[in-house]
């Protein structure tokens, strides 16, 4: 049996400027920075501020949730990864950013466009943890 | 924009070659080839060569492409560059030619590009190793993989949303393209198809199936650019530059800093186009045929409405009624597009320009526009993210 290839590694995607964010994820945590210069709360995390070019931060959490903005059902993708799965393109609540997650607990029929979503976290592997997203219910 | 006031330029030359599969050949040999047939197009030999822009080689050799062709063609040009900006590059070596000419540093210059991308492509090798996603693995995780797709069907989705596009005016745009690919003699897929053929391809993205999507293809084109002055002297039908424009949009493939940027419609398509009709000083409706860059049939929807024959929605209306046939309002993509003529990515606006070419010459043949006198080259890199439009016409 030859094993799976496995590109998802820290050292294939963590760079210097978004490591907190990665550390961030693997505690369960969604960060964002803000700049300790000119205040601007920005993602995705970079190492210099883009209203600013200053690279000091303080990381805040974000509260996960968000807006579904256009999705597709993916039929390849990398070999970590079962085929066919849906991948949105979510509106972070808090208006700083976009995000593109696996959508778990719905189905293509159940989607629509601007559905309510929560981020969640998995479990780290390999030293990576990514996100994905769910159907928020409003309780 | 000076260049108004200065001489024009003229597209004197081309050659392309069929668009396919080339395993056993050198880019080298292919751009040759297609470079052979452009200068005997234009009626001038290797040593009037002053200036020679070409597209990126991502084949490892660093850059030095030029050092090679101008050597083997035994030419030592004024001005050279090889110039990488995402797929726009091919336009880019004719605006660069254009600006060389016009400022009166050279008087011809050969513009070139030769891909191998089915042989032993970038994006193929890319996707061995990492998903494209990662450029931003915080916001785009690595879910996505194996080229741009994933991209562009966001992009189609979300069209479909605001306007009521449906998967099947996508298909209409495909056999359109595939249509006219039947009178073009470079495209790669001529083989007519159905509506229901598109819509029961294999699915790769929803909503985008194999028969909406470009195939990534071997291929090179060489067009030869002249002064104005040279070209009435010396070309039976020149071909005139009248207006360019480009743009680049503070978006990297899907915009995710900002909550406010659009993937159903571009602001780089829309200043270029501006820029460029402005620069040309004609309206959008005295264009009389286009070739636009659209990877995915979904955007054979968006770009026109980015240039401005319609406003945002009105394509679903236009496609389903062949506004946009050989024969219609405004033909697009008259040799089958980059859905039917094949993608060799960093070449295909050479490729587009040669038609335009030829549809101005009226040398087309079966897809010849009647009595065409401007035409209109879109060509664009990332997702959209930055846009050149250029304007053709003849006297």
């Amino acid at each position: 049996m030859t094993s799976k290839p496995n590109y998802l590694k820290p050292t294939n995607l963590e760079s210097p400027g978004a490591r907190k964010f990665w550390e961030g994820l693997r505690t369960g945590k969604f960060l964002a920075p803000r700049c300790e210069d000119c205040g601007e709360l920005f993602f995705p995390p970079r190492a210099y501020c883009p209203e600013c070019l200053k690279d000091s931060f303080a990381w805040e959490e974000l509260s996960g949730k968000g807006f579904l903005y256009s999705w597709t059902e993916l039929f390849f993708s990398l070999p970590e990864f079962d085929t066919p799965f849906l991948l949105g393109l979510v509106d972070l609540a808090e208006g700083v950013g976009r995000i593109t997650a696996k959508i778990s607990g719905e189905t293509a029929g159940g989607l629509y466009i601007g559905m309510p979503l929560i981020i969640r976290i998995s479990n780290p592997r390999d030293g990576m943890a990514l996100y994905y997203a769910e159907p928020l219910c409003s309780e | 924009m000076t260049s108004r006031q200065n001489k024009r330029v003229a597209i004197i030359g081309c050659g392309a070659v069929k668009v396919g599969r080339y395993p056993e050949r050198q880019e080298s040999e292919l751009a040759l080839q297609a470079i052979r047939d452009a200068l005997k197009d234009a009626q001038i030999t290797t040593k009037q060569i002053e200036g020679l822009f070409t597209t990126p080689d991502l084949q490892g050799n660093i850059g030095l492409q030029t050092n090679l062709l101008c050597e083997y063609l035994r030419i030592s040009p004024k001005s050279m560059a090889e110039i990488c900006c995402g797929a726009i590059a091919g336009g880019l070596t004719l605006k660069y030619a254009a600006d060389e000419i016009q400022a009166g540093r050279i008087k011809i210059a050969l513009c070139y590009g030769a891909v191998r991308e089915a042989s032993i492509g970038w994006f193929k090798n890319l996707s061995q190793g990492q998903g494209w996603s990662m450029i931003e693995p915080t916001a785009l995780q690595p879910y996505a993989a194996y080229g741009i797709i994933w991209a562009y069907a966001l992009s189609a989705r979300r069209y479909m949303h605001e306007t009521g596009a449906t998967e099947k005016d996508f298909a209409l745009a495909a056999v359109r393209n595939r249509k006219n690919a039947a009178g073009s003699p470079v495209a790669a897929f001529t083989k007519p198809i159905t509506v229901d053929e598109v819509l029961n391809s294999r699915s790769l993205a929803s909503p985008i199936k194999l028969l909406d999507s470009a195939a990534s293809l071997d291929g090179a084109a060489a067009i030869v650019v002249a002064s104005e002055e040279f070209a009435r002297d010396l070309s039976p039908h020149p071909v005139y530059l009248l207006g360019w424009g480009l743009y680049h949009d503070n978006s990297c493939v899907i915009p995710t800093d900002d909550c406010r940027k659009s993937i159903s419609h571009f602001t780089a398509t829309r200043e270029a186009a501006k820029r460029a009709f402005q620069f040309a000083g004609i309206k959008p409706n005295k264009v009389d045929v286009a070739e636009i860059y659209a990877p995915f049939s979904s955007h054979e929807l968006i770009i026109p409405e980015d240039i401005g024959w319609y406003q945002d929605g009105e394509m679903v209306k236009a496609i389903r009624s062949g506004e946009t046939e050989i024969n219609g309002r405004i033909p697009i993509n008259t040799d089958g597009g980059l859905t039917s003529r094949g993608h060799p990515w960093a070449a295909t606006p050479l490729y587009e320009t040669i038609n335009l070419v030829r549809q101005l010459r009226g040398e087309a043949g079966s897809i010849q526009v009647k009595n065409a006198k401007v035409g209109l080259m879109h060509c664009e890199g990332g997702m959209m993210n930055n846009g050149l439009v250029m304007i053709f016409g003849r006297d």
